[in-house]
């Protein structure tokens, strides 16, 4: 049989010990799952789907209610939205966890970094395709935060909305960046990532010699469990989808002065808390690109884990890694949850 | 010449060549993308009768946002757009609060509490030869 894409990705065995759940957490295999899951149901969405003003909210009720079984579509597509980016990041926290990022994974590392930002991008211009009550001051904010940058803010607020308000402009191009501009972005960065952890390796181990547990699995073996994780991230996700509904709210209208939600999205929810404090570049722009930075030198600016240590968890010898992610995690839940609690 | 810098010398022109048509395109791309295809924002909002709007009147104006205010000094006007990050403020005991990031002011525009650091814009009204009121927000 002449080797695919799929072999390519699948070698006819794999160590044992870095294939256990406990390892990987098999968090960037449900990624890509539940990237295909997007992918079909947003393109179902698109039946329906009106990306004007006067008629996008409404047409996303009529997927809601009124379409045989829109609601479960949509549903899914939010929920494996929201899910993707957790389990993104569970995936980051695990490989710098386990150091795995080390030469010559780093520049994968930065590729995987690259998804992850494209995913939140992915999942807040999909939310802000809703158009209604519920979504206007995160889009208000959001790209009013772009004109703050200076020297360049003002042009390329035009460039991003298409006008100098949020308006009909401003809603097809995220709409033209959702279902096609980031996706495709997504798509090629996606087949990339996975090709070089193949080149890269496969998943990082100690090198022969110093391997302690020689034991390995089949490709058979692989494919089994990747079927079961699917099928029971894909069971989940229905279950889920079927009882609980997608936020949706009133048209936005002219009429009410000051209506819906004024929170942001639950993953920028750590950046709305931060804008309470003062300065919105340094606090809504510069701290987030800050955090990213820190993110991408990690393979950079570490010691790279001894040999011996890959492949397992908490490597000693990259200590000091592990902490400064902690520390980022802690301090963005910590400002989420502060956030999300109703304002004083 | 040797060999080596010839090929150098290719490389070089090579790389410079394509950074060149590289950073006009991304130039190209950003003018393409700047374009807006919407008229100008209106800036000028007729209100009606002036009469309607009795002394001692505070009105809300929903679609500029703003407050229209009547008192023995005439009309005048403030905008409820949250000069923070953009976000319509709410009438809160006597003064103004925002939602977003809970900036407030005093009932003539004040801050009174960040992160705002300007008031909230005061804007021109005037009546025109029909009797009708007319609002600015430029
Ligand atoms: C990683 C990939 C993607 C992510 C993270 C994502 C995320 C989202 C989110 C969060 C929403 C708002 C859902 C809601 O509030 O109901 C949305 C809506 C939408 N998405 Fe996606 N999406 C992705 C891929 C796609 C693709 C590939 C398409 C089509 C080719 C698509 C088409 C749509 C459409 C038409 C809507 C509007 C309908 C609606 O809001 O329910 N999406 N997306
Ligand atoms: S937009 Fe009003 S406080 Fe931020």
């Amino acid at each position: 049989m002449r080797p695919s894409f799929f072999h390519h990705l699948h070698p006819p065995t794999i160590p044992a010990k870095q294939s256990r759940w406990r390892y990987t957490l098999g968090a960037g295999g449900t990624a890509v799952f539940l990237m295909l899951v997007l992918g079909a149901t947003g393109i179902l969405e698109l039946f329906y789907y009106v990306p004007t003003p006067d008629q996008a909210a409404q047409s996303i009720q009529t997927i809601s209610y009124l379409v045989p079984f829109g609601g479960l579509v949509r549903n899914i597509h939010f929920w494996a939205a929201q899910l993707l980016l957790i389990v993104a990041a569970v995936h980051l926290v695990r490989v710098v966890f386990t150091g795995s990022y080390a030469p010559p994974r780093r520049f994968n590392y930065l590729l995987g970094l690259a998804l992850f930002v494209f995913a939140i991008l992915l999942d807040f211009t999909g939310y802000i395709l809703r158009w209604d009550e519920g979504i206007q001051w995160a889009l208000v904010v959001g790209t009013n935060l772009i004109k703050t940058i200076p020297l360049i803010g003002n042009a390329f607020y035009v460039v991003l909305t298409g006008g100098t308000q949020p308006g009909l402009p401003t809603l097809i191009r995220f709409y033209a960046w959702h279902i096609f501009g980031l996706a495709l972005i997504v798509i090629i960065l996606g087949v990339w990532h996975a090709f070089r952890v193949r080149r890269d390796g496969g998943i990082a181990v100690p090198p022969p010699p110093l391997r302690v547990d020689k034991e390995r699995i089949t490709r058979n073996e692989l494919v089994r469990r990747e079927v079961l994780a699917m099928l029971l991230t894909g069971a989940a996700l229905i279950l889920f989808a079927a009882f609980v509904p997608a936020p949706i709210a009133q048209p936005i209208s002219d009429i009410t002065i000051m209506a819906g939600d004024a929170r942001a999205p639950w993953f920028f929810l750590w950046v709305q808390q931060m804008l309470k404090w003062g300065d919105p570049f340094i606090l809504g722009v510069l701290v987030p690109l800050i955090v990213l930075a820190v993110l991408a030198l990690i393979p950079y600016i570490f010691p790279k884990p001894a040999d011996g240590e890959l492949g397992k968890w908490f490597p000693r010898s990259n200590r000091l890694a592990q902490i400064v992610l902690a520390v980022i995690a802690l301090l963005v839940i910590i400002l989420t949850i502060f956030g999300s609690l109703p304002a004083s | 010449m040797s060999d080596l810098t010839r090929r150098d010398f290719l490389k070089l022109t090579t790389t410079a060549l394509l950074t060149i048509s590289g950073a006009l395109g991304v130039g190209a791309l950003f003018r393409f993308l700047d374009f807006q295809t919407e008229p100008p924002v209106k800036t000028e909002f007729d209100l009606g009768p002036a009469v309607n709007y009795p002394i001692g009147s505070r009105s809300l104006v929903p679609d500029v946002p703003a407050l229209l205010i009547h008192n023995q000094n005439g009309f005048s006007a403030l905008s409820l757009v949250c000069t923070h990050l953009g976000c319509t403020v709410e009438q809160k005991d006597s003064g103004f609060e925002c939602p977003c990031h809970g900036s407030r002011y005093d009932a003539n525009g004040k801050v009174l509490r960040g992160p705002a650091q300007k008031a909230l814009r005061a804007l021109r009204v005037e009546v025109n030869s029909t009797g009708n009121l007319i609002l600015h927000t430029d």
